[in-house]
């Protein structure tokens, strides 16, 4: 190349860099996919999410170890009968227009969340408040009608985070892309399918946050997002497809993260359907698969296999066992229970959900095929298969299925009792295997209402137990986050709620 | 002509209202329930209810229709049910995206497409032709997803001539461009070389040669603009096409059009948006093809609209 073209693609690169400068310190996160909304009580994706927890905050704060701390409240109590949480907020918090956060404020965001008529899908985190009085100007009550342990988890969530009720009044139908918060970033721009920008709010409670904004795209194609990454357009890009990990770490400036995550993967049991009926059958289903095998080979190291229902840092989690490989094992519960020629099944699972979805039921069907059970593969688009496999007993036809559950209030509550409980058999909750038991029923229940967070522990460790024992799920593993991070990037926290959080991030270009 | 005009949308009447009809019908067959997606894995059934309710997917189907059509006629096409934004804002803010894109892929196919295929019609079955049309062949069948990767890794990656994705500057553009043009091109090249056979064989071309005219202006001037009808066809159409199949490009580049907006909220059985979308881009492609026709006649006076 002549020297003078060379010159002049330097000026030109040059004149770039410097448009780019005032941006020198914003921080670039490349998302999956673009923000649903940001209107906090309405977001159910980690994308929306990822960005309204940088504008908004909740209550409680969730740490990524798994504490749960007060967060606009500055702090509680709870009445002995476990009935009356009372509330002191912080003093000192404004909205990014200006007013201060107050109780009625307070009040207003969670009436707003639990009306019936906004129908957001979260609402049932906080259905048991029944009642909330504004005490004074700085505190509130937030009234039950019977002991609910996991409120202050559920106060952590997201979704719960604390609203402008003017705000939402002002701006109707637009609130949710004029989001006014508390949190240390202010929203600045929307360009829908490419970018969210967030710019410092100087006046943060916390402290005003080192980077002048952040910056998230919204860049659906794993290769793209990761040359972004490669190529400096972006700092940090999620969802590292297991192929790329060795090849971006490799690179002198990038690393790839690897975080837990809350989210558990599984493959359910329909207990209406023949011979998942049978506990031998679940059983030597559960011997038949190496998860091992399948956390290695099939998804790069990237996820880690289950030694309960739920992850590892989460409350309430405790290791209770894994079903070691032993195909011979699983072809003498087969026997015992009359399958010694095996049987025929179907085993559904949804098309790119979940990391590596179809692969891992592939890898499930060759092992199965091992002691003689023929699992026929359906997969299935996630709308056609949410409708599948969210029908009623009757006319539910998923034998097997795949799912994943992430825990995100950190509390076990959320893990297993939408996923056990009798009451919460689909449609009316989320019990897709339909599995019942008296004792899990009545282990979830106590742990519910119990204010001992040591008793809650207990029960919790007893309920894990008997599933692990009763084998309602082929137990598989819980994914872990993927994150590549140029090097220039400090403080980030990928939490294990699967957001990514820059608030106490910094660049050093 | 004018009449012509009136009569040509006029006849194109009956096929959007069989559009609305057939989307409207169509998005509701596929399986899977928007309010069970809204609501998530998690949902409970008073949730899926209530979703259902906040957007009217409790009515019944005659009932929606009727609410359609009823907005329709008076420019409102519903709000999505995924994003809560107006459908006519979102596409009157992807279409233009869109337009960009298939307008750049369009001039590059046209800009390669033709000088190719004269170049091969000229020097019809020797190497160069057989070069030409090899290309064409390699351009028709490369896969856009493979072809438009390979293009970041190699030219924004490892040369950081052009920025990886986004939409924004003319830098942004190139590399799209052309990855949705290079089927374009190779098809155009393809239908040039053979119209340009095809005439350079009429007695006209032989009468032209026979008085002593250059070869150059016997094939540019004579032949070329005889050529034309079918590569402006097929270069209308393709434009067409692009409206709605740029999909793969727009994902690979994250180019923020109406194929990604359409797809994503297929997905999402996000029925407003897919109805409004799909009904845009039948409009689009019916006027594309009232302007193709209307071109003929610009390339050859000999056609007439009456």
């Amino acid at each position: 190349m002549p020297s003078r073209i060379k010159r002049a693609l330097l000026l030109a690169l040059l004149a770039l860099l410097a448009g780019g400068v005032s941006l020198a310190q914003t921080l670039i996160i490349a998302q999956g996919t673009d923000a649903v909304t940001l209107d906090p009580h309405d977001s159910t994706d980690s994308p929306s999410a990822t960005v309204t927890s940088h504008i908004y905050e909740t209550l409680f704060e969730l740490t990524p170890d798994g504490e749960i701390l007060p967060h606009l409240a500055e702090s509680y109590e709870l009445s002995d009968d476990g009935l009356t949480l009372t509330l002191t907020l912080r003093e000192g918090v404004t909205f990014h227009d200006g007013t201060p956060l107050t109780a009625e404020v307070v009040e207003g965001s969670l009436q707003r969340f639990l009306n019936p008529d906004n129908a957001f899908s979260f609402l049932f985190l906080l259905e048991p408040i029944q009642e909330i009085e504004v005490l004074d100007e700085m505190s509130l009550e937030l009234r039950l009608n019977e002991p609910f342990a996991p409120l202050m988890s559920n106060l952590t969530h997201s979704s719960t985070a604390i609203v402008l009720p003017s705000a939402v009044e002002e701006h109707g139908d637009d609130f949710y892309r004029n989001p006014v918060g508390t949190g240390p970033f202010k929203f600045v721009s929307w360009e829908p399918n490419q970018s969210i920008d967030l710019e410092r709010n100087d006046d943060y409670w916390g402290g005003a946050p080192e980077l002048a904004g952040v910056r998230f795209l919204a860049v659906p194609e794993n290769t793209t997002r990761m040359a972004m990454v490669e190529s400096g357009e972006a700092h940090v890009a999620v969802r590292v497809p297991p192929q790329d990990i060795q090849r971006l770490d490799a690179l002198d400036n990038i690393t790839v993260e690897n975080v837990s995550s809350v989210r558990t993967i599984y493959i359910y049991f329909n207990h209406n359907i023949e011979p998942f009926t049978d506990q031998r059958v679940r059983q030597a289903v559960n011997y038949a698969v190496n998860n091992q095998d399948i956390a290695d080979f099939v998804t790069g190291g990237a996820v880690r296999p289950s030694d309960a229902a739920i992850s590892p840092g989460i409350f309430g989690y405790t290791p209770v066992g894994q079903y070691e490989y032993d195909p011979e094992r699983a072809r003498e519960l087969l026997a015992e229970a009359g399958f010694e020629d095996g049987f025929s099944t179907t085993l559904y699972s949804p098309s790119g959900r979940y990391l590596q979805d179809i692969q891992i039921a592939e890898a499930i069907q060759s092992m199965l095929a091992e002691v003689g059970i023929d699992a026929q593969i359906e997969t299935l688009e996630w709308s056609a298969y949410l409708d599948q496999t969210n029908r009623a007993a009757e006319e539910n036809n998923v034998p097997m299925g795949l799912m994943g559950w992430g825990t995100v209030t950190g509390d076990a509550d959320y893990g297993l009792f939408a996923l056990f409980h009798t009451s919460e058999h689909v449609p009316a909750g989320s019990n897709r295997a339909f599995y019942s038991s008296e004792e899990i029923d009545s282990l979830l229940d106590q742990a519910r209402t119990s204010t001992d967070p040591a008793e809650r522990e207990e029960l919790y460790a007893e309920a894990l137990q008997i599933i692990h024992d009763d084998a309602p799920w082929l137990f598989l593993h819980s994914e872990t986050q993927l994150v590549a991070v140029n090097d220039a990037v400090e403080g980030l926290i990928i939490h294990p709620t699967e957001r990514v959080l820059a608030f106490d991030a910094s660049l050093n270009e | 002509m004018f009449g012509y005009l009136i009569r040509r949308i006029l006849t194109a009447v009956p096929a959007i209202i069989g559009v609305v009809i057939i989307v409207f019908l169509m998005v509701r067959l596929a399986p899977g329930d928007p309010a069970l997606l809204l609501a998530g894995e998690f949902a409970d059934q008073a949730t899926i209810e209530r979703i259902r309710v906040r957007y009217g997917l409790d009515r019944s189907q005659p009932e929606q229709f009727a609410l359609f059509v009823s907005g329709l006629v008076q420019g409102d096409l519903g709000t999505s049910t995924r994003t809560n934004r107006p459908v006519t804002s979102d596409l009157a803010r992807f279409l233009p995206n869109t337009l960009e894109l298939a307008a750049g892929a369009v001039l590059v196919a046209l800009l390669i497409g033709i000088p190719a295929g004269i170049i091969s019609a000229v020097y019809r079955n020797t190497w160069i032709d057989m070069v030409v049309t090899f290309i064409a062949l390699l351009g028709v069948s490369m896969p856009v997803f493979w072809f438009g990767l390979l293009a970041i890794l190699y030219f924004s990656v490892n040369l950081s001539w052009f920025p990886v994705a986004g939409r924004g500057t003319l830098q942004h553009l190139i590399l799209p461009a052309i990855t949705l043009g290079v089927s374009s091109t190779a098809i155009i090249a393809r239908m040039t070389r053979s119209a340009l056979l095809e005439v350079l064989s009429q007695d006209f071309i032989r009468t032209a040669r026979a008085k002593g005219v250059e070869r150059r202006k016997v094939i540019g001037k004579h032949a070329l603009r005889n050529a034309m009808i079918p590569v402006v066809t097929i270069g209308g159409l393709e434009f067409g096409q692009m409206l709605a199949g740029a999909v793969l490009t727009e994902t690979v580049f994250n180019w923020p059009g109406i194929g990604r907006l359409l797809v994503d909220s297929i997905l999402a059985r996000d029925y407003p948006v897919v109805q409004g979308a799909v009904l845009l881009i039948a409009i689009a492609f019916i006027l594309i093809n009232i302007v193709i026709d209307l071109l003929y006649g610009v390339i050859d006076p000999r056609i007439r609209y009456d």
